[in-house]
């Protein structure tokens, strides 16, 4: 491993196990606030407790592993400058219009331009598939679901007609 | 228990109908496609398929799952053979036989054999599965609250064996995993935990959405940032069926895989993957000619394929007659039954014997499609392989994004696809396996309501949890389990470590 790669694995390590000391106080901290069961000393707080303990005790433990140069793995570098990353940006603001949008405009509205638009994502530039591929998914989950499975798709601005 | 042959024989009836046999067929097609596209795995083609059963009545759902299960297993291999790249994990030992009998124009007799190995090791499996399943639900009956704790503690101890290079890590992600179980409303008192003002979060997250997100949109996602170029096939397919001289040559390669695969299966933590290297291993050692193995030996890729299909069969031993998942493809499964409301477990031999046949049946029938539909539509899935990313992923992203939609007709749950979608792709660019939270998803309810129901018997003493004699034995098990999967755990990587470096070698040659 260089040294460059094994820096990158420490770093992450170090990371991961803050966040999981910070999962691990939050539980323990909004546990105070379950009420007890006096009859038998543990009530909703108990198995809660127990599993943030573990957690900050192994998130503790991978801090002190990466603080002795001792991690082990093979870690990818997440950074903002990335290319990739600003397209996985792009593609999370996506999902989240979709699902702002998916219950408003229904389901063949809201998919067929987000299909589109993963697919120029991914770089594809062949102007013929534009037309017929996200119609075609879109169409043949339409009819699998709605149809084939009975299981309601939102109608969305289609209501009237479907 | 034992096994009732008159129901095993009339639960084929149940299966041999249009409706089940057009799913299980559909089923088996979607998997081994699902298999054959790298990156897409078995436990993913499950759980994106999942809500095609939404609505079935237990058997129909629970067939086409089987048929997507048997399907996924086989489709592996297409990929490790046409294009050296194992369509899943448990492929990963094919490539070393396969690849190169493709390359020295073989690709048809590979094909033939891994579609037939597959069939073998599969029927092998169910066969086993049947036979040692109701023995051991009917030595589990007796189970109360005590032993279904430790039983809970012993499905966990896996989480080592599943956590990929580092077991720190690979714990971390179980106790995460098991506070995200703890979720919700808490099971004894009804207290309401972690939900944020989410009414939604009343029964914790979601099984289906959380399962999709994590395992098929952190895929799309990874996808979406590296821009993975699709394959060529150039290889020509000419033949259905391996030819009598490479079924002689291999018939011990296809019995030893077989038989390994069964009972690496049934163990929890081993998978497919283990078992195929496992059985490559011990045919290339017993072979008379072992200097030729990674040169596109036919008995390589019988002994591996025979293995990992074997593999299903063994795995469903533990999930159905204990109700504990041995990975995490049976851990999604068992994910499906609970949405049937069924609890898999000595529980359902007792009430819904009928059912569990009908799943013997249903795996049976399976293998025979899989070798019927891998023969017919051999051209065709190689032909998938090439499908072109910026079409493959936006169709995966749709049906993740609507499975989950499905289940309650819920947006939130939507939403809750896409931050498992995040978290499983951070986790996976930061070396965390994703495996245990499912397993912890599956089996943290579990531990915890029987922990509890057992100190509510006791008043709250601990010392009930030790009274037992088959919850002490589970518990001594799952210790046992822990030191030498520990130990083992290095092993195994230095082993694969090895392999993979041979690869590499073979390659350069």
């Amino acid at each position: 491993m260089s040294s460059a790669k094994g820096g990158l694995v420490k770093l992450a390590d170090v990371i991961s196990g803050m966040i999981g000391i910070l999962i691990g106080a939050y539980v323990m901290i909004k546990c105070q606030s379950y009420p007890e069961d006096f009859v038998m000393k543990i009530g909703p707080a108990f198995f809660p407790e127990i599993l943030a303990g573990g957690l900050i005790l192994f998130s503790a433990l991978l801090i002190l592993q990466a603080m002795l140069g001792k991690s082990i793995g093979d870690v990818e570098r997440i950074s903002i400058r990335q290319k990739g990353i600003q397209r996985v940006l792009l593609a999370l603001v996506g999902m989240i219009i979709y699902c702002a949008v998916l219950k408003p405009a229904g389901f063949i509205i809201a998919t067929i331009p987000w299909i589109m638009f993963y697919m120029f994502l991914l770089g594809n530039r062949k102007k013929l598939q534009y037309v017929w591929v996200p119609i075609a998914i879109t169409l043949a989950v339409y009819l699998v679901f709605e149809k084939l499975l009975v299981l309601s798709l939102p109608a969305g601005l289609l209501s009237s007609i479907l | 228990m034992n096994v009732d042959y008159g129901l095993l024989w009339h639960s084929y009836s149940n299966i041999f109908t249009l409706n089940i046999m057009f799913l299980i067929f559909v089923g088996v097609t979607a998997g081994i496609v699902i298999g054959a596209l790298p990156g897409l795995t078995a436990t993913m083609g499950v759980a994106l398929l999942i809500p095609l059963t939404f609505g079935r009545p237990p058997v129909a759902s629970l067939s086409m799952l089987m048929g997507i299960y048997t399907g996924a297993m086989y489709g592996g291999a297409i990929s490790a053979i046409l294009i050296r790249t194992p369509g899943t994990p448990a492929a990963a030992a094919t490539v070393l036989e396969g690849y190169p009998m493709c390359q020295k124009g073989q690709a048809g007799s590979a094909m033939a054999m891994s579609l037939f190995s597959s069939f073998v090791g599969g029927i092998i499996g169910c066969i086993i599965m049947i036979f040692m399943s109701p023995l051991i639900s009917g030595f589990a009956l007796e189970f109360g609250p005590v032993e279904y704790f430790a039983l809970a503690i012993f499905g966990l101890s896996v989480i080592i064996s599943v956590s990929g290079r580092s077991i720190v890590k690979g714990v971390m992600v179980g106790f995460f995993g098991l506070l995200l179980a703890s979720m919700g409303l808490d099971p004894i008192s009804g207290y309401p935990r972690f939900t944020f003002g989410y009414s939604e979060l009343m029964e914790g997250p979601n099984f289906i959405p959380t399962l999709i997100g994590l395992f098929a949109v952190s895929e799309v996602i990874a996808n979406i940032e590296k821009m993975l170029k699709t394959h060529k096939v150039k290889a020509k397919l000419n033949q259905y069926l391996p030819s009598w001289n490479d079924i002689k040559r291999s018939t011990s390669a296809l019995i030893k895989g077989s038989l390994i695969g069964t009972v690496v299966g049934a163990i929890p933590g081993a998978g497919g993957d283990i078992a195929a290297f496992i059985a490559y291993a011990e045919t290339k050692r017993s072979s008379k000619t072992p200097e030729l193995f990674g040169t596109g030996m036919v008995e390589g890729v019988a002994a591996t394929e025979s293995a990992n299909n074997s593999c299903q069969g063994g795995a469903m031993i533990p999930l159905l007659s204990l109700g504990v998942p041995g990975d995490a493809v049976t851990a999604v499964l068992l994910g499906a039954f609970v949405i049937q409301g069924l609890q898999p477990g000595p529980l359902l031999y007792k009430e819904h014997m009928d059912l569990v046949y009908a799943i013997f049946a249903s795996m049976v029938v399976a293998q025979f499609v899989m070798q019927f539909v891998g023969m017919v539509g051999m051209r065709f899935f190689a032909k998938v392989i090439m499908i072109e990313n910026s079409i493959l992923m936006p169709m995966i992203l749709v049906l993740s994004m609507i499975g989950s939609y499905a289940m309650r007709g819920n947006v939130f749950d939507v939403g809750l696809t896409v931050v498992f979608g995040i978290i499983g792709f951070i986790m996976q660019k930061y070396d965390f396996p994703l495996s245990p939270i499912l397993l912890a998803l599956i089996l943290g309810p579990m531990a915890e309501s029987n922990l509890r129901r057992a100190l509510v018997i006791s008043s709250g003493n601990a010392s009930i949890l030790f009274s037992r004699p088959i919850a002490i034995v589970l518990m001594v098990l799952a210790v046992t389990f822990l030191v030498l999967s520990f130990f083992t755990h290095k092993k195994i990587e230095r082993r694969l470590a090895e392999l993979a470096v041979k690869d590499v070698d073979m390659t350069l040659t």
